[in-house]
């Protein structure tokens, strides 16, 4: 049986974790005054060394992102911290900024001083108010403490560390939409090549990291890449937050190693929502295709995974019992990427319009079998057609549910409607059995 | 081709040709049996009882054919609105480019079809058209088909070609004169599904 | 461009080699196969963007392929490089297939009204790589049907494919981002700041580039079909950028213009003037029969040989001299030389009907003529010097070339001038601010090698010693020079030696030996010997009573500074008036004859850069004749004939005279001007013409008109604090002869000027002041 290894969330109970004073209780900061010490290439092959990989979905190699960064060029660098948490299900990124946001300040401390970055962004969803407060608070407090601006930890090392509020769009998430929103302009994907490790913010070398691999920097800093690379399976190493969510008995936060399985992580949250069975269920979130109770014991790492027929994602695990109906869930994940779609290039525009509308026909009786091939056909014309991976990820939950689940769509159409009673599924109807 | 045509075959067909001329025997028999002559008036007897196919044209006018090829028609809408929308269709199909269309925009105070645009010009030439339908078959609109009036002949060139005017359906039952505005509430695609009923009071509008 | 050495790179598209430069994309490697892969947001001349997912191919690179299909408008050529098409993939076909599929989804059935209809590209292809039927049985998205985002161009939401190609534009090519995308998804749209509405001097070019109908041009709105007309290379005679224009005719009348496709001039670009401004061919005045004064002093129809009888009887009177516009084709100007010296036997002959100085005239004769700098010299350039010249304003594609080499290398532009321009703001130049007049004192200031190029435009005769001055300066740091005319024909009329001290072909009239030269090639005896008039010297001359009479070709009075003589010349001297449309000129003539325009003749211009622009008559049953036919006709009748009968005839003895290989003529330095000092509230009058103004030939097109920019009197800071003005008030500008009321516009212009445009609405410079710059006026609050 795996065990949790809190180490961001290790103090998040505390009352002032995320204070300057609650933070530098447990050694904060420390690593940042380490890492300046050494040699940034030092710091990049120490986090190399480590395996820690990307946590905002496709994993790649942190540190090699950062030797990315051409050296010795004359030109400013970047470092942008990815924290438009939005795809549905993923609520890792806003907890961890809310209880612990100094830890992310250091990580950005720290990784800039590897890729020679003067200034770093924090890019920042704009919906969270309070957690966007929270954050600004705690980059004032660094600077008061001199951990940012001019020579900090008398180091000579320069750092400003910028906040910025986006205005709410799940493309902004996206890597090359997200520069360009923090240029001012309206968030849509730009071509690549030039990656932003060649030109990316104000055509810049910069690098893009989400909020968990960033904070995930001081702890390797601080215990060294072997302590950290020894948690984990093979590939996949270090420990990360795991999000549960849905009809869960405790839903919450988990970090563990990776490589933990869905069944030991429902032993640990209480399992599925008393008198019920898991009936699917993602493993990073809406854009990754859904697992059923047959995954149980799929590893969670990005190998374990990708081998079971999805991806790992942002590990956002959405738990779904036999109450849910799987064509009623799939169209508002549909929808949602339909309303979410920047409207860029055509099959992720018109296809989650169309989408759309089969969907919900289907969910209200409408329609034929002909019209579940007619939507794969359609996914199909959509995956790998996009500009970006939106249109992919709006397309996982369609295919893969069609997979597990098309007697329950042509239910739809025999029954002339939804079979399930859509009440059953609310947190409401728990509540009134009294359970 | 026409090499072929040239070289090889018109300087041998004179030749063939008076080949067979020449080898052709003449025959000059006096004349036939006089059954053999009866025989032959034997048709004009047989039809002197028969009902006579001949129609007192024009005294008589007999109906054509269902789906006969006759003189054009620009149809409209039940409020009266003109169907042609001058897209220029028919133009196009027409094999003997005996159509020209000018189509124009449609403002608040001009409104003569449904929609942005309408015919403003519509001709036919008569003298050109070969009634073969491919010109209703190309409309959109359903604003152009044929009726089945034959008559069209006159005495000058110009009064054969048919002016947009002649070639507007009358105004029937229900229907206003056009320019007015659309049914209330509907728009073009409304008018294309049959929605419209018939003029609507409020599109009389009152010409200064 | 040859000694320069690319790189080739050869792959395989669909099983067939093909070696192309590095760096090309692979959409247009299949091309130069003949492999058409279907397209909308990709434009050869705009950045790719990879929007529309039209063109995906498969790819594979050194055995390693693509996991999926790639977007082949974004994609550079690579060694190695195995490319499958919709031709030999079945999964590029269907990703195409599917792509299409999803585009018509939203995409209205209009096309039966849509202008595009015909020759759209999103018609094209779905039929060329589309399925036969659509799966799609759901609810459309729909917009508010066209919405005008300026006064010439309508925008249907509904039909956009959302290619960007339109926005691209304006932000990459012409430097207007007026129109961007907002929404997002399926809800994206174009759209406009609605208080700034698309008036861009370039929108044009987004109608013509737009793969949909989307965006249509009011003008041409539901006027014809494209099977419907008669289209007609030709060249556009608005202005001196040589513009190759497509001509489309239907039953004898000009409905569009479309940019033509000329990588050496105007790549596939052009201004709004040279698109839509044709309506005056068409115009209810034009003159249609030939017009004699009768005994009773009025203007009477005539028949062609009573008036050209008329007119010959007229010019054989009296001396006369020659005045023709810079509007005039090649032919028709060369037409005019040779009548004005073996008809008229006189070198008295100017095509300046605008301000003009002798200065100018010996600037043309010795530095013009030899100038053979290029667009692509531009392309090449280390800078551009701009005097005298707002490219954006008076030569539009010229513009556009410098802005291409601004936001490709970041050209340095610099500008001297008193006012900083829209254009040059755009240009990012280095403005200089000079008093009006000064100009000249800025230049040693600019430095300049001889990969620079120094653009002066026809404006720097109007203040003394600059254009001398450049001339030196060009021939001292090696600088490529050129002067751009704002008119099509000047240049033309330099060439045929429409001015009183050249011959054709740059010869000088001093020079005997070229004089010889040209009187063999005609076949007569001498040519005259005295340097001929300028504009200016034959009206005072007329006035004078030492010349009677002028042939006057598609002059306006107006035009010049000296209108008040010009218009008493007129009246005193015999007039012949060649013109299309009724003028001052023409309702002061003894015989008018109406000429054809150019969209009714054959012809050609040459550009700034004397290159050739031919044109075709679009209009071929016009009855309308040329400029060049009707003087032929008045030489027979005066039995000195120019025998040039035809245009065909005038180019192809123009073309055997070749031009001069002598010595040019030498320039003098003038003297700068100095400016006396000013009052309190006088200013020195600067301006220029507006692209889109009150120009006679943009008469009768109202949506072009709507999108000029509004007239402005533009004074600066220091000025407005101290007369007590803040924008939008209204200032009075006047000088003794009349006075101009305007709203005011503060901004960077020399504390001592003040700006107006020279010919728009409610302000006509010469008309009302009789100068248009140089001068002091008074400025006040109104």
């Amino acid at each position: 049986m795996t065990q949790l290894t809190p180490v961001l969330s290790a103090h998040w109970d505390e009352k002032d974790s995320f204070t300057i004073a609650g933070y530098k209780r447990h050694g904060g900061y420390d690593a940042a005054a380490k890492a300046l010490k050494m040699e940034p290439d030092a710091v990049i092959q120490l986090v190399k060394d480590s395996g820690l990989r990307g946590r905002g979905g496709a994993g790649f190699p942190t540190g090699m992102k950062w030797g990315f960064i051409p050296q010795g060029d004359n030109k400013d660098h970047y470092l942008v911290v990815n924290a438009d948490e939005s795809e549905p299900g993923t609520c890792k990124d806003m907890p961890l900024l809310l209880a612990n946001p100094h830890v992310l300040i250091e990580g950005c401390i720290i990784a800039s001083y590897a890729i020679r970055a003067k200034y770093a962004f924090i890019y920042i969803r704009g919906e969270v108010t309070h957690v966007v407060r929270r954050v600004q608070q705690a980059i004032d407090d660094a600077y008061a403490a001199g951990h940012l601006g001019k020579n900090i930890f008398g180091s000579g090392v320069d750092l400003e560390l910028v906040l910025h509020v986006g205005a709410g769009a799940y493309i902004c998430g996206e890597e090359t939409a997200l520069l360009d929103s923090l240029e001012g302009f309206r968030g849509q994907p730009r071509l690549r090549p030039p990656f932003p490790a060649i030109a990316g913010l104000y055509a810049r070398p910069t690098v893009v990291n989400n909020v968990e691999s960033i904070a995930s920097v001081p702890a390797i800093i601080a215990h060294g890449a072997e302590w950290f690379s020894s948690m984990g399976t093979e590939k996949s190493k270090g420990m990360t937050l795991y999000s549960l969510s849905g009809h869960v008995t405790n839903p919450g936060q988990f970090e563990a190693p990776l490589g933990i399985t869905l069944r030991e992580l429902l032993e640990i949250s209480g399992g599925v929502r008393a008198g019920h069975q898991l009936k699917f269920w993602t493993p990073g979130g809406s854009s990754t295709p859904i697992f059923t109770s047959a995954h149980l014991d799929t590893p969670l790492d990005y190998e374990g995974v990708s081998a079971a027929g999805s991806m790992l994602g942002t590990k956002a695990l959405q738990i779904f019992d036999e109450t849910t109906c799987i064509v009623r869930a799939v169209l508002r994940w549909t929808e949602f990427y339909k309303h979410e779609s920047c409207g860029k290039c055509t099959p992720c525009r018109e296809g989650t319009w169309w989408l759309v509308q089969i969907l919900r026909d289907l969910e209200s009786g409408k329609g034929s079998e002909a019209d579940l091939e007619k939507l794969l056909d359609l996914c199909d014309n959509i995956m790998g057609r996009s500009f970006c991976a939106l249109g992919d990820g709006a397309t996982s939950p369609i295919t893969s549910s069609i997979n597990y689940f098309r007697e329950e769509y042509i239910a739809h159409l025999t029954h002339g409607g939804c079979p399930l009673d859509p009440h059953a599924a609310t947190v409401f109807a728990s509540a009134k059995a009294g359970v | 081709m026409a090499d072929l045509h040239n070289h090889d075959i018109e300087p041998t067909r004179p030749d063939l040709g008076l080949e067979a001329v020449s080898s052709a025997p003449v025959v000059n028999d006096g004349p036939a049996p006089m059954g053999k002559q009866l025989l032959g008036f034997w048709v004009t007897f047989r039809a002197m009882f028969k009902k006579p196919n001949t129609v007192q044209y024009p005294e008589v006018k007999e109906p054509t054919a269902e789906r006969f090829h006759g003189r054009h028609q620009l149809n409209r809408h039940p409020d009266g609105l003109e169907k042609c929308i001058g897209c220029e269709l028919c133009a196009w199909a027409c094999p003997a480019d005996a159509i020209y269309v000018e189509g124009a925009a449609n403002t608040p105070e001009n409104t003569m079809s449904p929609g942005e645009r309408y015919g403003k010009v519509y001709q036919i030439n008569y003298l050109r058209c070969v009634f073969c339908g491919l010109c209703i078959e190309a409309c959109p609109t359903r604003a152009l088909t044929m009726t089945n009036e034959y008559e069209l002949a006159d005495n000058s060139r110009e009064s054969l070609i048919f002016e947009k005017q002649d070639l507007l359906a009358p105004l029937r039952a229900g229907m206003l004169m056009p320019p007015h505005p659309m049914y209330p509430e509907m728009n073009d695609t409304n008018y294309y599904k049959g929605d419209v009923p018939h003029a609507h009071p409020s599109q009389e509008v009152k010409n200064d | 461009m040859s000694n320069e050495v690319v790189d080739m790179i050869t792959v395989v598209i669909d099983g067939f080699e093909v070696s192309v430069p590095k760096g090309t994309l692979v959409i247009r490697a299949a091309e130069k196969l003949g492999i058409q892969i279907p397209r909308f947001c990709d434009h050869p001349l705009l950045d790719p963007v990879g929007a529309c997912r039209q063109c995906l191919v498969d790819i594979e690179i050194n055995g390693r392929a693509f996991p999926k299909p790639q977007a082949s408008c974004t994609i550079p050529v690579e060694p190695g490089m195995i490319v499958k098409t919709q031709l030999t993939s079945a999964v590029a076909k269907k990703a195409q297939e599917g792509v299409m599929e999803m585009l018509l989804i939203n995409h209205p059935l209009d096309c039966p009204v849509c202008d595009k209809g015909g020759e759209c590209p999103l018609q094209n292809q779905a039929m060329s790589n589309g399925q036969s039927d659509s799966r799609f049985e759901g609810t459309k998205r729909t917009f508010e049907k066209p919405i005008h985002i300026s006064s010439q161009v309508l925008l249907d939401r509904e039909r956009c494919v959302l290619c960007a190609r339109c926005t691209r534009f304006s932000e990459q090519i012409a430097s207007d981002p007026f129109i961007t995308l907002n929404e997002r998804g399926a809800l994206q749209q174009v759209g406009i700041y609605e208080k700034q509405p698309f008036e861009s001097y370039f929108s044009g070019n987004t109608v013509q580039i737009c793969p949909v109908g989307a965006l249509t041009g009011a003008s041409y709105r539901f006027r014809a079909r494209p099977f419907d007309l008669v289209s007609t290379p030709s060249a556009c005679e608005h202005c001196a950028s040589g513009c190759s224009l497509r001509t489309d005719v239907r039953r004898g009348k000009t409905l569009r213009r479309l940019a033509g496709d000329d990588a050496e001039v105007n790549e596939e670009w052009n201004c709004d003037k040279g698109r839509w401004a044709f309506k005056y061919v068409t115009a209810a005045d034009r003159l249609t029969h030939p017009m004699v004064r009768n005994a009773s002093g009025e203007l009477q129809e005539a028949s062609w040989p009573e008036a050209i009888a008329a007119a010959a009887a007229g010019l054989q009177k009296t001396s006369a001299a020659v005045l023709v516009g810079g509007r005039a084709s090649v032919e028709d100007a060369y037409g005019y030389s040779k009548f004005a010296r073996v008809t008229l036997g006189t070198n008295n002959i100017d095509f300046r009907s605008r301000i003009s100085t002798a200065e100018e005239r010996d600037f043309i004769a010795s530095t013009v003529v030899r100038a053979k700098t290029t667009y692509r010299d531009i392309d090449r350039a280390d800078s551009v010097l701009l005097v005298g010249f707002e490219p954006e304003e008076e030569s539009p594609i010229v513009f556009l070339r410098i802005h291409k080499q601004v936001r490709k290398r970041a050209l340095k532009v610099t500008a001297i001038a008193s006012k900083l321009s829209i254009g040059n703001e755009k240009l990012s130049a280095n403005f200089v601010c000079v008093a009006p007049g000064s100009e000249a004192t800025a230049l040693p200031s600019v430095a300049l090698t001889a990969q620079s190029v120094i653009l002066v435009g026809e404006r720097a005769c109007e203040s003394a010693g600059l254009l001398s001055a450049i001339a030196a300066l060009a021939e001292k740091t090696g600088a490529k020079l050129a002067w751009i005319p704002r008119r099509a024909g000047e240049r033309g009329a330099i060439a045929a030696g429409a001015i009183g001290n050249l011959l054709p072909g740059g010869r000088p009239v001093a020079d005997a030996s070229a004089r010889v030269d040209v009187a063999a090639a005609w076949g007569v005896t001498s040519i005259p010997s005295s340097l001929g008039l300028s504009s200016d010297e034959i009206i005072a001359a007329v006035n004078k009573g030492t010349i009677g009479a002028l042939v006057v070709g598609g002059v306006d009075p107006l035009d010049g500074e000296n209108h008040h003589e010009m218009l008493e010349a007129l009246q005193k001297a015999f007039v012949v008036s060649l013109e299309i449309r009724p003028s001052a000129v023409t309702t002061l003539a003894d015989v008018v004859l109406p000429v054809a325009a150019v969209t009714e003749k054959s012809g050609s211009f040459l550009d700034w850069e004397g290159r050739s622009r031919n044109f075709e008559a679009a209009v071929v049953d016009s009855l309308q004749r040329s400029d060049v036919r009707l003087l032929s006709m008045i030489a027979d009748e005066m039995s000195k004939p120019i025998s040039l009968s035809t245009v065909k005839a005038a180019s192809k003895e123009f073309a055997s005279l070749g031009n001069w290989d002598g010595a040019p003529s030498a320039l003098s330095l003038t003297s700068v001007q100095t400016v006396s000092a000013l009052q309190a509230n006088e200013a020195l009058l600067t301006s220029w013409r507006r692209l889109l103004d009150e120009g006679s030939l943009q008469q009768g097109e109202e949506n072009l008109a709507g999108t000029a920019r509004k007239p402005v009197v533009v004074i600066s800071p220091k000025r407005a604090a101290s007369i007590g003005v803040t924008d939008g008030e209204a200032v009075r500008v006047s000088n003794s002869h009349g006075a101009i009321v305007l709203p005011v516009l503060v901004e960077a212009i020399h504390d001592d000027a003040v700006w107006l445009p020279r010919n728009s609405r409610g302000s006509h410079l010469l008309a009302t002041f009789g100068v248009a710059s140089g001068a002091v006026v008074t400025v006040v609050k109104d």
